[in-house]
């Protein structure tokens, strides 16, 4: 079959998930952050993809559908945390959320 | 006769599990009936357990009734269970019997007392445990029983427990009874080692051979028996806590401390008398405790102001007969007085109890006089317990005293020497027992009965009153159960359980009689002189200083209670304190501090690593999984 190699994909699910892993250390907005977060999962998903055509199964797949659905659930909880947050306070800053310092 | 010896035992922890639920929402009187109609059902039952027994062949008599295995280990199995035979019979007819005559007379005595339903529940707990005791179908219920009665003594000694010398006295009589205890227990564990078992016909079946006849085995195991019973009954030495018992309420003193529990000693022996022949040495040093007993019991109640602890040295005394009887053998005898010293002891205790509470609670007896015409029938009842305990025909104690003393007379060149002691002993009890009869009850009377007497309705309440009329009615005509020479009802009852040896006859016993007789009445006759006429009070007290050593001597008991303080209180206080000072506070305080504090510093520390900022969190995330990576690709 053509097309580049696994190596190609893979390369490109690392890429993805550092840009994600950056967004969600640099950046201060939750809205953000979610985001950065998504795009490091959907680089899992590329990447499990890439397997799955590699080893000429289904699994990775099927794994990927359900990564999905766990985005889309942890975008609903995400999104939800952060309404309730602007609501309580004004600002939409993560660094501002330090409630829990020991 | 299983059922009713189970009843019997059960009735009071029913009624003190009642007592303790209903708390507030029963009435205090009626807490007093429950108690004291629970201990009438313990003796109805008792009696239904006497004429199932009597209606058997003598051999037959004794049965245990197991409920279920209470206790197992290896081959050791420990039931549940209790023994209806003719000893526990007779005890617990004398435990429930006079145990509800007290109770009864508690229910008035302590009317209108703040906490009156403990009390009325401690009592309850107290006649349970003292029937587990004595029904007990082996060793280990027994012990049971025997705790429990420590314990439910310390509890109604200190039931005043605002005064501080309540307390005290509750902690030393809980001391001396866990010596007591912890030496029974020791005993116990060699019977286990050795014998395998703990109910009482295997061990006593299987002793002979296991441990031999007057081996050191034998003679430890004795011993072990011998302390539980003299902590218990009050022998020398183990004997300062009686005293101080007083402190009690007056049924308390009663019930415990001369019908009940200072009694046990003497079952436990006659109950393990197997035991005790195999040791014939502690049987005679049994005896020897009794006899000592008797004498320095009967010097120190010479002296004594108190009226309680004139009764209290005074069932020392006469326990140390018992100790002489069950100690040579002659355990009819020893039962038999215990059971006619129950009844009148317990009356003089609640007839002192009558004139205690119509002095608002006044003890001492140089503040009394004089309340013969006052309290006549008072002074009645006492005068029939202290010719009773004076042994005076045709009282009680006359021929039970007399049954110890024929049958030490008995047994030989010892059995002379306690004899001898007996008789003494006999001429010390009338001379103590008329000298409080007279100073408390002969004119003139004393400005202090003047002022502070006060009678009710009928010289005390009428719950106070019948029982004692029913004991003085059992101390004038219990004596007839056993005549020496004439029957033996007692000893052939107890015999299936306890073989008595034989007491002297003919001559011997005319003698014995007599010469008891002749001292007694020589010490009323004693006490009438030095007591008996009219003056005041305190001035007949001084008045029988004989000798001045001698008298201080008695009036601090001998020092008993210095030496103890001295031997064991003071050394186990400084090295208490000791331990305290360098090894405690060095060594446990300080360092324990210490490690709180160093520990608190350092998380602290690492306390201030948790920021709460999430970017900061996460990035302290990926440096970690980027250091797992380089480190896993390295060591692949």
């Amino acid at each position: 079959m053509a097309g580049p190699g696994i190596a190609a994909y893979l390369i490109v699910s690392v890429i993805l998930f550092a840009i994600g892993a950056f967004g969600v250390l640099i950046r201060r907005s939750p809205l953000i952050v979610l985001l950065a977060l998504e795009i490091m999962l959907n680089s899992g998903n590329l990447a499990l993809l890439a397997f799955s055509r590699h080893a000429g199964n289904e699994d990775g797949q099927i794994f990927a559908l359900a990564v999905m659905v766990v985005a889309a659930s942890e975008a609903v909880v995400g999104l939800g945390l952060i309404v309730a947050m602007s609501r309580l306070r004004a600002d939409l800053d993560v660094d501002k959320l330090t409630t829990l310092r020991g | 006769m299983d059922v009713a010896a189970w009843i019997a035992l059960c009735s009071p922890a029913v009624a003190v599990g009642l007592i303790a639920l209903a708390g507030e929402r029963m009435p205090r009187r009626t807490a007093g009936l429950v108690a004291a109609g629970a201990t009438l059902v313990s003796f109805a039952a008792s009696v239904v357990c006497l004429v199932a027994l009597a209606g058997r062949d003598a051999e037959d008599r004794s049965e245990v009734s197991t409920v279920w295995t209470w206790l197992s280990a290896g081959d050791l199995n420990v039931g549940l269970s209790v023994l209806v035979d003719p000893l526990s019979v007779f005890m617990m007819l004398v435990v429930s019997g006079v145990g509800f005559l007290i109770l009864t007379y508690a229910i008035g005595y302590m009317a209108g007392d703040a906490e009156e339903r403990r009390y009325h529940a401690y009592k309850a707990l107290f006649v349970f445990s003292m029937l587990l005791l004595v029904q007990g179908g082996n060793l280990l219920m027994l012990l049971c029983g025997w705790g429990m009665v420590g314990l439910s003594s310390y509890l109604l000694i200190n039931f005043w427990h605002a005064r501080r010398s309540a307390v005290e006295a509750g902690k030393k009589a809980f001391i001396m009874n866990a010596f007591g205890d912890a030496t029974f227990a020791l005993a116990l564990f060699i019977l286990v080692q050795h014998t395998g078992s703990l109910d009482f016909d295997v061990v006593f079946a299987r002793a002979p051979e296991a441990l031999g006849e007057s081996s050191a085995l034998a003679i430890l195991v004795a011993l072990g028996l011998l302390g539980g019973a003299a902590a218990k009954s009050a022998q020398i030495p183990l004997h300062t806590w009686l005293p101080d018992a007083m402190e009690g309420p007056t049924p308390v003193s009663a019930l415990i401390h001369a019908a009940t529990m200072v009694t046990a000693g003497v079952y436990l022996i006659a109950r393990t008398s197997p035991l005790f022949e195999l040791a014939p040495s502690i049987s005679d040093l049994a005896a020897i405790l009794g006899g000592v007993t008797i004498l320095v019991a009967g010097v120190i109640a010479l002296v004594q102001t108190d009226i309680k602890r004139v009764i209290a040295y005074s069932t020392m005394s006469q326990i140390g007969y018992m100790f002489v009887a069950v100690g040579l053998g002659a355990y009819g005898a020893g039962m038999f007085h215990l059971m006619t010293h129950a009844f009148f002891k317990a009356l003089l205790f609640m007839a002192a109890g009558v004139v205690i509470h119509a002095l608002a609670g006044e003890q001492d007896i140089r503040r009394m006089g004089g309340l013969a015409h006052e309290l006549p029938w008072t002074y009645r009842f006492f005068l029939i317990g202290a010719l009773a305990l004076a042994a005076i025909p045709p009282f009680a104690g006359f021929f039970s005293k007399d049954a110890i003393l024929a049958s030490a007379a008995n047994s030989g060149g010892l059995g002379w020497t306690l004899w001898s002691f007996g008789a003494i002993g006999a001429f010390l009890t009338a001379l103590y027992t008329f000298r409080l009869l007279f100073v408390v009850f002969r004119p003139p009377m004393s400005d202090f009965a003047r002022e502070h007497l006060h009678k009710e309705r009928f010289e005390g309440p009428l719950a106070m009153m019948w029982p004692v009329a029913v004991l003085a009615v059992l101390s004038v005509v219990g004596g007839f159960l056993q005549v020496p020479g004439l029957w033996h009802e007692v000893d052939d009852w107890l015999g299936p359980a306890a073989e008595s040896i034989e007491e002297a006859t003919g001559v011997t016993a005319w003698f014995s009689a007599l010469a008891a007789l002749g001292l007694a009445l020589l010490g009323i006759g004693l006490a009438w002189r030095l007591y008996g006429r009219p003056s005041e009070a305190p001035a007949r007290l001084r008045a029988r200083r004989f000798t001045g050593w001698f008298a201080h001597a008695f009036e601090q008991k001998l020092w008993f209670d210095r030496l103890y303080d001295f031997l064991f209180y003071r050394p186990a206080s400084r090295l208490a304190s000791g331990l305290g000072r360098y090894v405690e506070k060095p060594l446990f305080l300080t360092t324990l501090t210490d490690l709180g504090a160093s520990v608190r510093g350092l998380s602290g520390r690492v306390a201030a690593a948790q920021t709460g900022v999430v970017r900061g969190y996460a990035l302290m995330l990926a440096i970690g999984l980027a250091v797992l990576t380089v480190v896993f690709l390295l060591v692949s």
